[in-house]
């Protein structure tokens, strides 16, 4: 691994800035008007956003061609997601080399979803290489110009690969041995997993200790009840506090619609405002903000970390 | 050994549809264990096809002879060549592995060329008992266990992952695939925490060579051994009281 920055995103992280990411789900549709659109309100917001792939394992607009798509007209530079549950090596590789071939400086390398947990349950899973092994493979491609077999590539791309982990991990000790095996093995930064309590982001860094490469936090402030019961309900890892979801429910009574809004804002900024503060006392490098359709919110958030 | 469990009797009945004479053969190998292709099943089988208007010619292999050692159940193959020749359909009551092997006996030995449809789904390779199995090994070519705490992450885990575990495992340790299985990964960082080899477990283990499990695969061995003709030769009261194809058995050897 080189000190060469391809990206905004690694400039920034390696200046030490607070950075802060978002989040772009390409849909089940013959466009990516709405991720582009989003993308436009995250301009300036952000340094940069995810760009899922198939997330749940529902198979959605590829996340390569949304990730250029949205690069090339709204300027936002993205971290292309990659999963390994859709795809053998050599299908990987392709995606590698064709993400540096279209403009992509950021690849977030995810094991995925197992298919029977979306929406075409009969989908073979493939699983041939996991996270771990599809960073070591990034990393061979752009610092050594050689795929996993040890063919050549000729002009490897320059790429930057970040892993994910999840802090609330119901065996945190194997999660943490894990996520240091992805930066032993080249992970150049780390975007959790949704985060609601700050017992356990705590617990998270004490396990991790000192790390040469950095933490973003992913945060989810909901935009209705129901997309916060269903991280309650559905992510593993992720437990919801009960406080936060009442007020949220509670919001569902408000008939006004701008009034609903603006309820829903409040409840976000008052839980979110407090778990920003503790955010700042941890070794945090930036904050990953999975606001999906809700952009309005980041602007608050972020007043808190100035 | 090869779990099992019987089709759906629409299903058997679907292939068989307009055929009226039924070569019904069962398996003494692990067909037995699982009650697939046992004599009771055999002859369940037989009575059931009876009452749908067929005409069934049972061969009920004995303990320890397997529809797939054709070595051996070709004797009842044979002993049944004319019920065979004249057969609508054959059934067979085995893993499909036992299916193809008869299929390609009665191909190319008995020389007729006849539907040879399954009764069974098999469920993989699997251990345990007596009543309760897990599949364990898919026979991947490239044994991985001395990598990973003795527990298969090809087979074990839901995912089949080299280095996990993923983020999916739930609250109680349990797998993100199926909430009745444990995460296979956790099971490993346990046994490797308690040996004291948890600097294996943080090492990346290399992708899975899938260039071993290329198929079909081919297998020869140098010389035969001969395990049931040994323990039958040595049983030879056991089988006498058993009596029936059991003591045939003996007599073929
Ligand atoms: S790695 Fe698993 S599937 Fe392969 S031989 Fe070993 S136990 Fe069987
Ligand atoms: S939960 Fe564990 S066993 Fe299940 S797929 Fe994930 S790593 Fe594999």
């Amino acid at each position: 691994m080189g000190d060469e920055v391809y990206s905004q995103l690694m400039k920034e992280l390696k200046e030490g800035k607070y950075v802060f990411t978002g989040e772009l789900e390409p849909e089940k549709a013959g466009d990516v008007e709405e991720p582009i659109k989003a993308a436009r309100e995250l301009v300036g917001l952000v340094t940069a956003c995810n760009v899922t792939d198939n997330p749940q394992s529902f198979a959605y607009v590829s996340s390569l061609a949304a990730s250029y798509k949205i690069q090339q007209e709204t300027g936002m530079e993205c971290i292309y997601q990659l999963r390994c549950a859709d795809r053998n090596r050599n299908a990987l590789l392709s995606d590698i080399l064709g993400a540096g071939v279209l403009g992509l400086r950021n690849i977030l390398a995810l094991t995925g979803d197992h298919v029977s947990l979306g929406d075409t349950p009969d989908a073979k899973p493939v699983y041939d290489l996991d996270s771990t092994t599809l960073i070591a493979l990034i990393r061979k491609v752009v610092d050594e110009g050689k795929d996993l077999a040890g063919n050549e590539i000729h002009n490897p791309p320059k790429l930057h690969v970040g892993a994910a982990a999840a802090p609330g991990a119901a065996v945190l000790k194997a999660e943490i041995a894990k996520v240091k095996r992805k930066i032993k093995v080249g992970a150049e930064f780390i975007q959790t997993q949704v985060v609601y309590y700050p017992e356990v982001l705590d617990r998270f860094f004490k396990e991790l200790g000192k790390v040469d490469i950095p933490v973003l936090v992913g945060i989810f402030p909901a935009k209705t009840y129901a997309q916060a019961d269903f991280f309650d309900k559905y992510v593993a890892g992720v437990d919801v506090p009960p406080d936060y979801l009442q007020n949220m429910k509670a919001t569902k009574q408000i008939k006004d619609k701008e009034k609903r809004k603006e309820e829903v804002d409040r409840v976000n900024i008052e839980f979110f405002t407090s778990f920003l503060e503790h955010l700042k006392d941890t070794p945090a490098a930036g904050c990953h903000i999975m606001a999906v359709g809700y952009p309005r919110i980041i602007p608050e958030l972020k007043k808190v970390m100035e | 050994m090869i779990a099992q469990e019987q089709k759906p009797i629409e299903e058997i009945l679907g292939y068989l549809d307009g055929k009226r004479k039924i070569v019904a053969v069962g398996c003494g190998g692990c067909a037995t264990f699982y009650h697939t292709g046992d004599k009771k099943a055999v002859k369940e089988m037989a009575e059931r096809l009876r009452k749908e208007g067929k005409e069934v010619t049972e061969v009920i292999l004995p303990l320890g002879v397997s529809a797939c050692e054709i070595d051996m159940s070709s004797k009842f193959l044979e002993k049944n060549r004319k019920a065979i020749e004249d057969a609508d359909a054959v059934l067979v009551m085995s893993c499909g592995d036992g299916v193809q092997v008869v299929c390609e006996y009665i191909d190319n030995k008995i020389g007729v060329t006849k539907p040879v449809v399954p009764a069974n789904d098999a469920l993989g390779l699997v251990g345990g008992g007596p009543t309760k199995f897990k599949e364990t090994c898919q026979s991947c070519g490239q044994c991985e266990l001395g990598k990973t705490a003795g527990i298969c992450p090809l087979t074990s885990c839901g995912k089949g992952l080299m280095n996990g575990p993923c983020g999916g495992v739930r609250e109680d340790g349990k797998c993100e695939v199926d909430p009745e299985k444990d995460c296979a990964w956790v099971k490993i960082y346990e046994r490797m925490e308690k040996m004291g080899e948890l600097d294996k477990f943080t090492e990346m283990r290399a992708p899975h060579a899938w260039s071993k499990a290329k198929r079909p695969r081919l297998f020869t061995i140098e010389e035969p051994v001969k395990p049931v003709r040994t323990i039958l030769a040595s049983l030879p009261s056991y089988l006498t009281l058993l009596g029936g194809p059991e003591y045939e058995m003996l007599m073929l050897f």
